[in-house]
């Protein structure tokens, strides 16, 4: 079409369209170029790796010779596995514990140190454990947490109850207590990407609002919360994605323990292939964690699937 | 007037309160890390110890385990891996938009649709594949995964960022004699550095803070990364005391805590990036 235009523009016929012409294939060899590193990247490292988990999911692979097909054996037994049960229903307190614990402490904290003075001050406590990995928190809680801990004398020494209980050898209290030290880690992101949502909103509304009488909840559910919604689909994205993959605290506070009796899919993943050599039922596990995953993300996406949020999100990132 | 002054009163003190009850962990950990790690009995936790031991702390939890030895390792992988892959991501942004590449988006679906795995689905055969591949416990290996998992993001947010670049940009710089090379790495890359540092940030963190890969993929003491080295101290049976594993708490967290407090808001851009 270019040719077209130039032939009938300039009337000298072919030599600047044979040029142009090349110009675009060396352009069209670039740009392959420069996306073939991605491209293969993942296809060797991410999809290979994926397929081929698909593949063991249908094997009796246990890590010596060659896997050998055994149809849906891995999923049935999945079903009727007790351990799956408890490590499910776990999964699901994470998730949910994840979601409302953090994400809502960190709204209201944000909405507490919003416009007063050394308001930055005031967050900084709930921003520092966000630097710390999971690793490191499960530390400092393993420390707080552990027999005859720091817990347990403090609850002692206050005169209250539970100072001699202990917090991560029971089920399902030892997923409860996980879950607030998670907390504890995880509030710090959630208060920052409220506050620069907060700080992104425009004054006009809210003083408008102001002037017709709007206050405290009215203020807050009215004008406020629509507002803020598009960042707190970022949110609640990013918690639920989190809560889903599990891993880090539970391995090291309770290694999924006692018995089996805190684990998570991830915990159980990791434990049925990489401690019980049974790599064809983990990769079972695996693939039912990334179903799960695919089917919050669908779910999550379809509610949030709106051309408006997007432009939202934008300033909200600012 | 003074109902405005009640409700700002209660908001400092319920913030306060809850900001003392969440550094009170900290405390803890930093009062009991500096404690000789000889006499710990486990009592009078809450107090300062009157001896400074925490340098000697920090020394035997170096020792131990090969704390020392993963600290340069990770370092080199959260410098790297990311740096590696922020580039990359940006290649890769920078040849479907503005290189036009045929069938763009199809491709770019093809490596973003990499962070849909979870980790779980790649460990058994990276596990394997590594073994047969001579990968296993060697740098490169774990400098490949976390390359790999880093750019997908890398490449949507590059992507994201020159979608809004006019076009004409390239075709002034194409007129003016510059290679294709050239105009990316003079011209757009520069232009998008903040967004650049923003995602290395974030993916420095991640893989500093990783604990997965390092568990499976290696075993010995230079390659192993921080946190899995720190979980191995961690473990009752390390024979490690509670100072000194504090302490090691303690210095894997320092760089994050410092880049994070340096760099919140570049931080939640880059989180906010990679939602968009």
């Amino acid at each position: 079409m270019s040719q077209q235009v130039l032939v009938r523009g300039t009337r000298t016929p072919i030599p600047p369209g044979r040029r142009r012409g090349r110009r675009m294939r060396t352009s069209g060899l670039w740009a392959h170029g420069m996306v073939a590193p991605s491209v293969l990247l993942v296809a060797v490292l991410l999809y290979l790796p994926f397929l081929w988990s698909l593949y063991l999911s249908f094997t009796n692979y246990d890590g010596s010779g060659s896997p050998k097909l055994a149809g849906l054996a891995n999923y049935s037994q999945l079903l009727s596995d007790p351990v799956l049960a408890t490590t499910l229903r776990n999964t699901g307190l994470w998730v949910v514990g994840t979601l409302v614990l953090p994400v809502g402490l960190g709204l209201l904290i944000a909405l507490l140190t919003y416009n007063i003075k050394g308001g930055q001050w005031l967050r900084l406590p709930f921003l520092l454990p966000y630097a710390l990995s999971g690793t490191a928190t499960a530390v400092v809680w393993g420390f707080v947490l552990q027999d005859h801990g720091v817990l347990n004398s403090l609850l002692a020494t206050l005169h209250l109850p539970g100072g001699s209980v202990s917090f991560l050898q029971q089920a399902p209290l030892n997923t409860i207590v996980m879950i607030f030290a998670q907390t504890w880690q995880s509030i710090g992101v959630n208060l920052l990407l409220f506050v620069i949502g907060l700080q992104s909103i425009p004054r006009e509304p809210i003083e408008a609002a102001r002037i017709d009488g709007a206050r405290g909840w009215k203020m807050f559910s009215k004008i406020i919360w629509p507002l803020l919604r598009p960042l707190t689909a970022v949110v609640v994205g990013l918690a639920l994605v989190a809560g889903l993959k599990t891993f880090d605290l539970v391995w090291i506070m309770t290694e999924g323990g006692p018995g089996r009796s805190s684990e998570t899919l991830a915990v159980t993943m990791y434990r049925d292939a990489f401690v019980a050599d049974n790599y064809g039922y983990g990769a079972a596990v695996a693939v039912l964690l990334t179903a799960m995953g695919l089917v919050v993300s669908l779910l999550y996406l379809r509610r949030q699937a709106n051309p408006r949020n997007d432009v939202q999100l934008a300033g909200g990132g600012r | 007037m003074t109902g405005r002054h009640a409700s700002t009163a209660v908001r400092y003190g319920m913030t306060s309160v809850l900001g003392l009850i969440w550094l009170a962990p900290l405390y803890l950990v930093v009062v009991n890390a500096l404690r000789p790690s000889t006499g710990y009995t486990g009592t009078h936790l809450w107090t300062p110890s009157s001896h400074f031991a925490l340098i000697g702390n920090f020394g035997k939890a170096m020792t131990a385990a090969g704390l020392g030895s993963s600290l340069a390792a990770t370092l080199f992988y959260s410098v790297v891996a990311p740096a590696i892959a922020v580039i990359i991501g940006a290649m890769a942004g920078y040849g479907i938009t503005v290189l036009r590449l045929r069938r763009g988006f199809a491709w770019f679906m093809v490596i973003y649709g990499g962070t849909l795995f979870p980790a779980q689905m790649l460990l058994i055969p990276l596990f394997f594949g590594y073994a047969d591949a001579r990968l296993y416990d060697t740098r490169l290996g774990l400098i490949l995964v976390y390359v790999a998992i880093d750019v997908p993001l890398a490449a949507f947010v590059m992507r994201n960022f020159f979608m809004s670049t006019a076009r004409t940009v390239y075709e002034s710089a194409l007129v003016d004699g510059g290679s294709p090379w050239n105009i990316f790495w003079r011209i757009y890359v520069p232009m998008c550095r903040v967004a650049l540092v923003a995602v290395f940030v974030l993916e420095f963190t991640f893989v500093w803070n990783d604990l997965l890969f390092g568990l499976v993929l290696t075993h010995s003491s230079g390659v192993r990364p921080l946190m899995t080295t720190l979980a191995t101290l961690s473990n009752p049976y390390a024979g490690v005391t509670v100072p000194v594993i504090l302490a090691g708490g303690l210095i894997v967290s320092l760089p994050t805590v410092a880049l994070f407090l340096a760099t919140q808001r570049l931080f939640a851009k880059g989180l906010t990036l990679a939602q968009l």
